[in-house]
């Protein structure tokens, strides 16, 4: 296993971290969802870098799905959770 | 009745559907039979959905505005990059209103999502015929810079665009 | 020969630092900036690119053209799924009213 990959890989999930800092924060609903944007995309960025680090090509279609899943929640939170469409 | 020309437009969904779905598999040619099956029902839907896809979209168009958008979304990631690191933050943010000049359903979703991705600019809000922009930086001339954006994206789909008339901060 | 190897090792290994750098820019967006709009512009911008880099670093590594194809359409994906979650928070927030920061309003 390249240890450059587990280095970012390891990156990578430090900078997801900072994302909870915001979902302490808040303040509103709209800024906790921007950390659930940004789990989405470091983590297709995460299940790539690890398909590599691990040679499991499985772990691209996790990353798809991830992607997939990104949208839906947006969707799902104006739509739902925050009240704001209806 | 299915013409000669949606005949051909059907069978070309299929093949780019079932395109993706090979490069999705990584080239396993075992599930291929699966693959074009689901492409043909995919194929399938978009005819019932958009039986007259999209007017005027020109490949050459296309391939020309993917190169900008390249370059252009590299610049935008770099500009509100250093924004964010920079100790002094430099952010002047505003909401500007600009009319729009696209009429295209398909045009304008396409304009609003590459803003988003462009140096300084977000769309927040479409409402009738005005696109609510957030601008990071309002100190240079943001209008002008959209109005280049949707005459870039007018030229995707071969549509000519009146002169711009300015929007309003 | 192994001096080509290296070239494209060093080349891969440039994609992912600089891929490092704009996820670690944005996360610092997403906590500097000042309301969600700005953050918005930090999040859509820099992850994407950051992502974008990092599938450029591993097509080169992979070595095979369905993958670099594959993650492309992954990347492209992302970034569609990103600008629109990113319109429709940013529709939320106006919609609800979250009024946004201004330089003047600091003074």
């Amino acid at each position: 296993m390249d240890p450059v990959l587990t280095a970012l890989a390891a990156f990578i999930m430090l900078t997801a971290l900072l994302g909870i800092w915001r979902i302490e924060r808040g303040p509103t609903g709209a800024d906790r969802m921007l950390a659930a944007m940004l789990f989405g995309t470091t983590g297709v960025a995460l299940a790539l870098v690890l398909a590599e680090a691990v040679g499991r090509g499985g772990l691209r279609d996790a990353a798809l799905v991830f992607a997939l899943l990104g949208a839906l929640t947006a969707v799902a939170f104006v739509k739902r959770a925050w009240g704001a469409g209806d | 009745m299915m013409t000669l020309t949606s005949l051909r437009r059907f069978l070309v969904r299929w093949i780019v559907i079932a395109a993706v779905w090979w490069i999705i598999s990584e080239g396993d040619g075992s599930s291929l039979w699966l693959g074009a099956l689901v492409a043909l029902a995919a194929a399938a839907l978009s005819m019932s959905l958009r039986p007259d896809g999209i007017p005027g979209l020109s490949p050459l168009g296309a391939l020309r505005f993917a190169g900008y958008f390249l370059v252009n979304s590299v610049l935008g990631g770099v500009d509100v990059a250093m924004r964010a690191l920079k100790p002094s933050m430099p952010i002047d943010p505003r909401f500007v209103s600009y009319p729009l000049r696209l009429t295209d359903v398909s045009a304008r979703v396409l304009f609003a999502n590459t803003l988003s991705l462009l140096p300084g600019t977000l769309s927040a809000q479409l409402s009738g015929d005005t696109l609510v922009v957030h601008a990071l930086d309002c100190s240079g001339d943001v209008i002008g810079e959209i109005a280049q954006v949707e005459e870039r994206v007018a030229g995707v789909f071969g549509i000519a665009l009146a002169e711009a008339s300015g929007g309003a901060v | 020969m192994p001096s080509l190897e290296l070239t494209v090792r060093a080349l891969e290994y440039a994609f992912y630092a600089a891929g490092a750098f704009f996820f670690l820019a944005g996360s610092v967006g997403l906590v500097r900036f000042p309301d969600v709009y700005t953050r918005l512009h930090a999040l859509t911008k820099s992850d994407n690119l950051g992502l974008g880099l990092v599938c450029v670093g591993l097509a080169v590594r992979s070595g095979s053209a369905i993958i670099a194809l594959k993650l492309l359409v992954i990347w492209l994906l992302v970034l569609v799924a990103g600008a629109t979650a990113c319109y429709l928070v940013a529709e939320a927030a106006r919609s609800a009213g979250v009024k946004p920061w201004t330089r003047e309003a600091q003074r």
